[in-house]
């Protein structure tokens, strides 16, 4: 017998999705887990003591995350279709009683898949390609969230940093507001004036608002990723983003990298196998795609005096005569279904070169960016408040002056920590478009196999 | 002053880079000036003998004989004139100088002056003040074609009017003369003149403003009003030489305004007469005693009087912000407010803040903290009893009894006699007075009006 020929995997393939993105840089190290233990959550607790950074933010994701969770449940449901379809049809025992006056007739029978057994190996060794594409997909989900997850824990560490430099230019505006009022209580200045500073002061209490929203916002989406609750939101995150890397690194051809690396890729390219394999069942099995055959023992009661009985036995075989459905709609659904996924290898393809000419593209220009802030721009801006600091020491400027000049000095700050936030999400995207998948989410893959019906034979 | 540079030869001639080299063989040898010091008088050479006067941290420009015509050369070319010590300003000016050198000649003299030009743009010369035939009065395009950079233009007519005269262009005027393009010229009397004293001492500057940009070096050329430098001779107090007489001298100074607007000089300690303008002597009908005297924008003021009382006296324009170096003229009054609280929260963000102008501006003076580079404090300049608290048109007419005749040179701080120096007066050291009873004036604390300038340091608490 074929039974029991396929099995399910006992850890829900987490090791198989694990090895497939060991050695990714977005994962650096960390491990996803399909269901979170003791042993876990006490190491999400010790990484949660400290200043959170973005390793130990993916690390907790991938073991803490619901998402991460969904992915290795939709994986468990892959690998259950997998065995369910290496099992063999069970046989059907039919079962009738008939009365015809005073008899009495029992027909018992026992009737088999035939086709069903036949294709067998076909649809076991095609559901195991359907498994692997399914593993590819759970892979990227996993690299995804390692993405978001830094991406998240980019904007949230930039967002509460963000907030301090806007917090110190409404410090400086505060004290010139404050400064103002004071001369105009001691008659130096007139109502215009002071108002004016007030006015500079209201500016920038609402440039902090919302700068403080944005912070709770960004830190919110973090934590859902990190599915943490209760006294465990209360992590802390680093004062600063990382500093940006020495040089760009030598990437060779990033289009090749990404066509070769890329698990969407791999995925469609798995699922285009998959469909081929079905093709060629759905060929098979056009003209007869149902051959039932049964055994079957009849005994008839005939319930008069003697009370004498018959049994009768044979055999049954029940084959659909292919008058009408000579299986083109099929057979044509098949290769439709083969083009498709065809045109969605072509797809993910030029997606795939595509994006990651866009990506590297993008990381230079954040990369550029962030360091003519770092290097041309801040630098600067210092100096002009030195400057102007030396013109207030002369009395050639006012302290309005200089606190407008500090002001601007902390949005130029600001904007340069902006600068290097990108780069980092920059950063992220192009790791993700090179090795992983589509920094838009999976929507190619997800494309490419929603509404992808099994193509068996029909039963 | 380097003497040599005058009679040798070996003065720093003009590199004739943009001057062809066989055009200028047959001129005199243009001198040139490297400092900013008080040259002494330069008693002439040749020609009608005069009394020489001096240049407030200038020169006199040394002149050749050529078949009894006085020859000078001037070169109008940019300079950098050093304002004070560590305050150099691009300049345009005439033979290494801004102000260009004084000239002095002699009622009678026949004078040929050859301008060559090394600007970058065309000039002309303009004599203030001179009879002159029309087309020697150097108006450029009006009584002769403009100097081409490059070229050398000849000027010559007779000084026939003794007085006080200056030098300036009058082809793009505005700029050149923003740009510090302007010069003196004495004319001596040939004889005796009834209108005219011999005096020991003859002291001349012009008045001079500009706007440089702090931490800047060029003047802004298109400012008409907002000037920041004021100068006397393009020096800025402390760094303008004072004026040192023995006592009894009879003095004159002469001063030329080609400013924008008017500077009342006020001379301390003593009072003077007005002798003459740029348009000659005044009739002693005419003249009343005076201790300023307004010189209007263009004008020239010629006062005399006895240095009879020793000491330091100031001498200065009396428009308070042009004794003054750069400021903010947008800063605002900032007496009387309180920075408590205020002051911590500003020096967190700007660690090297200090509260300044709360109680008046005199800690400009006191307070040395850095300011731009290249740029002239506000007020600055030290006496024997702390700071001055002076700047721009300022300086002192030092009056001693042991100063030789010619002597120049700087005497030093004026001792005072033992009693002759306001004191601070101790409440038991008051001399007694009779006191009024019945009404007594309201004390200015108990008006209306707050009297808000506290008394000291220590009032304020930040
Ligand atoms: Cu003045």
């Amino acid at each position: 017998m074929l039974a029991g020929c396929a099995s399910l995997s006992p850890d829900g393939g987490t090791a198989d999705v694990q090895a497939l993105v060991d050695g990714n840089p977005l994962m650096a190290g960390a491990a996803a887990q399909r269901k979170p233990d003791d042993a876990s959550q006490q190491s999400v607790d010790a990484l949660l003591a400290q200043p959170l950074d973005a390793e130990a933010a993916v690390r907790i994701a991938l073991v803490n995350s619901p998402r991460v969770q969904d992915a290795f449940a939709t994986l468990q449901l892959s690998d259950a279709d997998r065995v369910q379809a290496a099992s063999l049809p069970n046989p059907v025992l039919s079962f009738s009683r008939l009365a015809q006056g005073s008899e009495r007739e029992f027909e018992r029978m026992l009737t088999f898949n035939v086709v069903g057994l036949l294709t067998l190996p076909w649809q076991a060794r095609w559901a195991g390609q359907r498994h692997e594409a399914a593993k590819l997909q759970a892979a990227q989900s996993v690299l995804l969230l390692a993405a978001d997850t830094r991406r998240a824990w980019v904007r949230a560490v930039a967002a509460q940093q963000s907030v301090s430099y806007l917090r110190d230019a409404k410090e400086a505006t505060e004290a010139g507001a404050e400064l103002a009022h004071r001369m105009a209580k001691v008659g130096n200045w007139s109502a215009l004036q002071r108002t004016r500073e007030q006015l500079l002061l209201a500016d920038a209490s609402a440039q902090l608002a919302r700068a403080e929203q944005a912070a709770v916002a960004s830190r919110e989406q973090l934590t859902r990723l990190l599915g943490l609750s209760g006294t465990r939101t209360a992590y802390t995150l680093p004062d600063r983003l990382p500093p940006l890397p020495k040089a760009a690194p030598e990437l060779g051809d990033v289009q090749a990298l990404a066509l070769r690396d890329r698990l969407d890729v791999r995925s469609a390219q798995a699922q285009n196998t998959a469909v081929a394999g079905s093709l060629g069942l759905t060929h098979a099995t056009r003209v007869i795609n149902a051959m039932e055959l049964g055994v079957v023992r009849n005994t008839t009661f005939e319930n008069d005096a003697d009370r004498s009985k018959s049994t009768t036995r044979g055999f049954e075989l029940e084959l659909p005569i292919p008058i009408f459905d000579w299986g083109q709609a099929r057979s044509g659904r098949a290769e439709a279904q083969y083009l498709q996924s065809a045109a969605r290898v072509r797809d993910v393809g030029v997606l795939a070169a595509s994006e990651a000419r866009e990506a590297w593209q993008g990381w230079n220009t954040a990369y550029a960016l962030a360091r003519r802030y770092r290097d041309e721009v801040l630098p600067l801006r210092k100096q002009v408040n030195e400057e102007m600091v030396l013109r207030y020491n002369g009395m050639l400027a006012s302290v309005w002056e200089l606190l407008g000049e500090t002001r601007a000095s902390m949005l130029a700050v600001n904007a340069g920590m902006e600068a290097q936030r990108d780069f980092w999400l920059a950063d992220t995207d192009l790791q993700l478009v090179l090795t992983g998948s589509s920094p838009g989410g999976m929507t190619a893959a997800q494309t490419a196999s929603a509404g992808d019906a099994p193509a068996t034979g029909g039963h | 002053m380097n003497r040599r540079n005058f009679f040798a030869g070996a003065a720093t001639a003009v590199a004739a880079t943009t001057v062809s080299r066989v055009s200028m063989a047959a001129l005199p040898e243009p001198v040139t000036q490297a400092s900013t010091a008080t040259a002494p008088p330069l008693v002439p050479p040749n020609g009608r003998p005069y009394n020489p006067v001096v240049t407030l941290n200038g020169w006199t420009l040394p002149w050749r004989m050529n078949a009894g015509v006085k020859e000078f050369h001037l070169v109008a070319e940019p300079v950098v004139r050093e304002m004070a010590p560590g305050f150099k300003v691009n300049m345009w000016g005439y033979n290494g100088q801004s102000p260009g050198p004084t000239i002095e000649v002699v009622e009678g003299d026949r004078v040929r002056i050859f301008v060559t030009n090394k600007l970058p743009e065309h000039t002309t010369v303009h004599w203030h003040g001179q009879r002159l035939p029309n087309g020697m009065d150097g108006v450029g395009g009006i009584t002769q074609p403009h100097i081409p950079p490059g070229k050398t233009f000849v000027y010559e007519f007779t000084a026939r009017r003794p007085g006080t005269f200056m030098y300036h262009p009058h082809a793009d005027e505005m700029v050149q003369m923003a740009m510090g393009m302007m010069g003196f010229w004495v004319t001596h009397p040939k004889a005796e003149h009834p209108l005219i004293e011999k005096v020991d001492r003859d002291f001349c500057f012009l008045l001079g403003s500009f706007d440089v940009e702090p931490g800047s070096a060029t003047p802004k050329v298109n400012t008409m009003t907002d000037f920041n430098i004021w100068s006397f001779n393009s020096r800025v107090f402390p760094a303008i030489d004072t004026l040192n007489v023995r006592k009894g001298d009879r003095v004159r100074i002469r001063v030329g305004n080609l400013t924008m607007t008017n500077h009342p000089i006020h001379i301390h300690g003593h009072e003077f007469e007005v002798t003459g303008t740029d348009g000659g002597p005044v009739p002693r009908t005419a003249r009343w005693p005076e201790v300023s005297v307004d010189v209007a924008v263009g004008q020239m003021r010629q006062m005399e009087f006895i240095a009879d009382e020793e000491g330091d006296w100031s001498l200065h324009c009396h428009k308070a912000h042009h004794t003054m170096g750069p400021m903010g003229h947008d800063v605002p009054t900032m007496i009387g407010v309180d920075h408590k609280g205020v002051a911590e929260k500003i020096k967190k963000l700007v660690p090297d803040y200090m509260v300044m102008g709360d109680k008046g501006m005199a800690d400009m003076g006191e307070m040395e903290m850095p300011i731009p580079d290249n740029t002239l404090p506000m007020m600055t300049g030290t006496g024997p009893f702390g700071s001055a608290e002076m700047g721009g048109m300022f300086t002192l007419l030092k009056v001693r009894r042991d100063q030789k005749p010619g002597d120049y040179r700087d005497p030093g701080w004026f001792k005072h006699p033992a009693g002759t120096v306001a004191r601070e007066v101790s409440a038991t050291g008051a001399p007694a007075a009779p006191r009024k009873t019945g009404t007594t004036p309201a004390s200015p604390d108990s008006g209306s009006a707050t009297v808000r300038k506290p008394s000291g340091h220590g009032a304020h608490n930040h």
